[in-house]
């Protein structure tokens, strides 16, 4: 009799080891659509690594969270639903596509009359927002990271009025990369996507985007 | 006992968490918060229209496929210059004729004489009125774009906001002067240019205006280049040019007041010949968000003709009566 | 007048479908004369790759450090020591994720999406800790899962349930996995991360309601040991199949139990399977009318539970994101409302039509329905599964651990009297 157990246990345990590891096999190697690569696990050898869209076998798997700036609507909910206080989601300000403008849309309140920073005029609700005299007429606007709680009033400000440099992203240094991000689960627009944690940019007007808005593995 | 007690306590804890689970996951409308947050632009777009002191009398539904300037002439006759051609219209909007020309007119002007002035991205192409070209001249440069073209008895002024500058030219073309390159010790500040959008004009008082977008201000010069007067202010209210670079477009009335174009906010607006704010004529609700480039050109009886580039069709705006 | 809302909300489309074109640069960028020198705009990097990979080294250790604590040592204070060690170092230093309860999703969310791409670091907290209980029993659960430890020491008045409640509330992580499954399927949420009660104590940084969440089970978790454990951990329900079936598990007793009764009130998991020894009191005809019962009964609740999930299976997809757009599109009442939701605003300069988003629904619903069907069906069967087991008695002499709900934990160890050494001297 626990002969008899013994052995239909040692079966069903067979079993399950096998399953999990068909299970762990069919994860690992498991193709796209296309996927006829024979999973040499570099990639790098391979010269259709350009339009692959298998999961590169090693590298690049870990993934992060990050928000597309083109899809978002600046609702603010990135400001109030990250599990961190203040959220790890910060407007960035991609200097390269800045118009440098003295009337700045993403740091001044409508109506303001005069264009100097007090903080009466300023749209920031933390005044995270700095500007700094270039020269004549150009302002630069920097971001202080630490008081800026992302809730994108100058992101919206600033596409509105401007070129769009002020953009909202994930910042890795203070994102704890949940499993389920809280703020993707309540993006209205579906902004949030988990990227290769190698290349963690959403960016736009980096010069790194290509036609199709993802990035160019570096 | 008293372990008990607590036992069924931790329980109905217990149960009140699953149960603020479910309700939370499946009842809960949690999303319809209203942002803390929120920058209401459409409360800063829809200003009070009781200043407005114009209505659209009239759209002209053009046939080009893209639309970059707006001319009259002095029977009131509409031009419509944009890509491969060129338009006219009654002043009543009847279709009067059409010509092809090769390339994008990035501007048109009629002088007095009715020849066509049509800014060709790089150079200018004088056409007369049944669609001939009398003559090319040459460009300033490759980088130039030609924004704007004013016409007087003597003298051609052309914006440049390629090269960001104003030349005076002779009626055969030949360039006399710069205009408007900073200059610090005659106190010009220099044109700031961030987009193709450049324009000027000739009051009828015959002094030559110039937008200087990046400063949101208008400057009059003579017409041996020296700075007279400005005008204009950067701010976000009514009487304020706000955006990067605004005014894009602006006209004259007779009296020598100022119709001016905005983009980003897209509004029409009049400012008196002292550049005091006078009235509205259209605001963002009229267009589609995102206009840029809309052209104006005012005719004999002062009504106001904007170039929509998006609708493709230019608007009469006449004064309420 | 409704001819011109027609016109407001046609004119709204348009407009917000321009914007939804990003802007390309408006203006180039000035020209400075002074030497002003653009700064770069930094991109800060995440963890590097090769932590994750400690991450599994560490796990793998700490595995074969608790089995080897459990099954040679017998020794509670090494297990202590060892949950300390994963809570500082799974809880407080990695602040929870990824952690082998939320693999589930990610691993669901990979078999049923081609497109989601599947961390390696994730498949291996999610096979490692099986393969171990696979041979060694829930170690994984004794020492080594933070949630698990931090339970573990609140739990100073822990109370018998009885084996009613504990089967009750058993059900309760049976219908947590099977929705953490199906949402993730689906590809709608992790439910299993948004109600994680921990990592906001981890990450000293939570919403309130987290804390709240947490606060509640741990206070109840001083007289209900390790209530998300035992209750809510869905982990755990595939932990106790794969743990039935282990090699080797802890024993209570090193060598032969004497039934001195000593253990029975030792485990603060109700854990411990008691002797039953009164030989089959039931004749052979109540067996098998008894197991006839059985038969029937198993597959009416699968039935049963099926027509129910079926019935349900529209209230289980109004979480699903795709779905609650369309229904709120349909919804007469958000256009009366003041300022739209945000999603539709989204949904307007998404440039999608709304065809196109009541198909998707569509989809989502057909998808809900099968899965709906399936989840109740499960569960059925997990009802009826249990009700079987409390039906047959097994017979069994000794005081054993239960090998499912057993977590490991060495408490019973030290409550029993017989030594290995003496043991060896018997065999």
């Amino acid at each position: 009799m626990p002969d008899r157990r013994e052995f239909l246990n040692t079966l069903i345990r067979g079993s399950i080891l096998a399953g999990l590891g068909l299970l762990s096999g069919a994860l690992i190697f498991r193709t796209g659509k296309e996927g006829d690569c024979g999973f040499d696990f570099t990639c790098g050898s391979c010269s259709k690594s350009k339009d692959c869209k298998l999961p590169r076998a090693l590298e690049s798997r870990q993934m992060v969270w990050q928000l597309d700036p083109s899809k978002c609507i600046q609702c603010g909910r990135c400001a109030t639903n990250c599990v961190l206080t203040p959220s790890a989601v910060k407007c960035v300000h991609v200097y390269a596509m800045c118009g440098y403008c003295d009337l700045c849309g993403g740091y001044f309140k409508p109506g303001t009359k005069t264009l100097n920073t007090a903080a009466e005029n300023q749209l920031c609700p933390t005044n995270a927002l700095k500007r700094k005299f270039v020269e004549d007429p150009f302002f630069e606007y920097t971001i202080d990271e630490l008081l800026c709680i992302g809730c994108g009033k100058c992101v919206k400000g600033c596409g509105a009025f401007g070129n769009g440099s002020l953009q909202l992203q994930v910042r890795h240094d203070r994102c704890v990369n949940c499993n389920q991000c809280s703020i993707a689960r309540n993006c209205p627009s579906g902004a949030f996507s988990r990227v290769p944690a190698g290349n963690p940019s959403l960016l736009k007007g980096m010069g790194t985007e290509t036609e199709t808005g993802k990035l160019k593995s570096s | 006992m008293k372990q008990k007690i607590f036992v069924i306590a931790a329980l109905i804890l217990l149960l009140c968490l699953i149960l603020f689970m479910t309700r939370d996951l499946f009842f809960s409308h949690s999303e319809n918060k209203p942002n803390p947050y929120e920058y209401d632009l459409k409360a800063l777009k829809s200003a009070d229209t009781t200043q407005s002191l114009y209505t659209e009398d009239r759209q002209i539904h053009t046939r080009l496929a893209e639309i970059h300037g707006v001319a009259t002439d002095a029977a009131d006759n509409i031009y419509i210059a944009g890509n491969g051609g060129v338009e006219i219209y009654s002043r009543d909007g009847v279709f009067l004729k059409k010509f092809s020309i090769k390339g994008t007119a990035r501007c048109i002007t009629v002088d007095v004489k009715d020849n066509i002035y049509l800014g060709m991205e790089d150079h200018v192409e004088i056409w007369n009125g049944s669609g001939k070209l009398i003559t090319q001249w040459t460009s300033p440069g490759e980088e130039s774009i030609i924004t704007s073209i004013a016409v007087t008895d003597t003298w051609v002024f052309l914006a440049d906001a390629g090269r960001k500058v104003v030349y005076r030219c002779d009626l055969s073309g030949k360039m006399i002067d710069r205009i408007g390159e900073k200059d610090p010790e005659n106190k010009i500040p220099g044109f700031i240019v961030p987009s193709p959008y450049f324009d000027l004009g000739i009051a009828p008082d015959g002094s030559l205006w110039v937008v200087n977008p990046g400063r949101h201000e208008f400057e009059k010069y003579t017409f041996d280049g020296r700075l007279v007067s400005t005008w204009g202010e950067a701010n976000m209210t009514m009487e304020g040019f706000c955006g990067c670079c605004n005014p894009s477009h602006f006209a004259f009335l007779h009296d020598g007041s100022f119709v001016t174009s905005e983009k980003g906010i897209e509004r029409i607006k009049i400012y008196t010949s002292g550049g005091k704010f006078n009235s509205i004529v259209a605001l963002s609700a009229s267009f589609e968000e995102g206009t840029k480039g809309l052209d104006l050109a005012v005719d004999s009886r002062d009504r106001v003709i904007v170039l929509d580039p998006v609708k493709l069709m230019v608007r009469i705006f006449v004064k309420k009566k | 007048m409704s001819k011109q809302k027609l016109v407001i909300i046609l004119l709204l489309l348009l407009t917000v479908q321009a914007t939804s074109v990003f802007a390309v640069q408006r203006f180039p960028k000035p020209e400075f004369e002074t030497g002003y020198i653009q700064p770069e705009t930094q991109v800060p990097s995440p963890r590097t790759e090769i932590l994750a990979v400690m991450d599994v080294v560490v796990l793998l250790l700490s595995l074969s450090v608790i089995s080897w604590i459990v099954l040679k040592k017998r020794s509670r204070n090494g297990v202590f020591l060892m949950s300390v060690f994963s809570l500082i170092y799974f809880g407080f230093y990695r602040e929870g994720c990824i952690c082998a309860i939320g693999s589930i999703q990610n691993i669901t969310l990979a078999l049923f999406d081609y497109n989601y791409i599947l961390p390696l670091t994730v498949i291996a907290f999610f096979i490692i800790p099986l393969v171990f209980t696979l041979f060694f029993g829930r170690t994984f659960c004794a020492g080594v899962c933070p949630f698990g430890a931090m339970q573990d020491m609140v739990a100073f008045r822990p109370q018998k349930l009885g084996s009613r409640l504990n089967a009750i509330l058993g059900m309760v992580p049976y219908i947590y996995l099977g929705l953490a499954v199906l949402y993730a399927a689906t590809g709608t949420d992790f439910i299993i991360c948004r109600y994680d009660p921990f990592v906001g104590i981890f990450r000293f940084n939570a919403s309130f309601s987290m804390f709240v969440f947490a606060g509640i089970l741990l206070l109840s978790g001083i007289f209900i040991a390790r209530p998300y454990c035992r209750f809510l951990c869905p982990y755990g329900v595939l932990l106790n199949w794969v743990s039935r079936f282990s090699r080797r598990h802890i024993t209570i007793t090193p060598a032969e139990c004497i039934q001195c009764r000593l253990c029975e009130d030792s485990c603060p998991y109700d854990a411990i399977d008691f002797p039953v020894t009164s030989r089959n009191p039931e004749s052979r005809q109540v067996m098998v009318r008894k197991l006839m019962l059985i038969c029937t009964l198993i597959p009416f609740l699968i039935v049963a539970g099926g027509w129910t999930g079926i019935r349900l299976h529209e209230t289980l997809a109004g979480v699903n994101g795709k779905v609650k757009l369309a229904r709120q599109l349909l919804d007469p009442a958000t256009l009366r409302i003041q300022s739209e939701p945000f999603e539709i605003t989204a949904y307007k300069s998404s440039g999608k039509s709304q065809m196109q988003v009541n198909e998707e629904a569509s989809v989502m619903l057909k998808r809900f329905y099968t899965g709906g069907w399936i989840l109740g069906g499960f569960i059925g069967l997990m009802f009826g599964v249990v009700i079987a087991g409390r039906m047959l008695n097994i017979w069994r002499t000794d005081y054993v651990p239960n090998k499912g709900t057993c977590l490991s934990c060495t408490r019973c160890v030290d409550y029993c009297p017989v030594k290995s050494d003496l043991s060896k001297v018997n065999t």
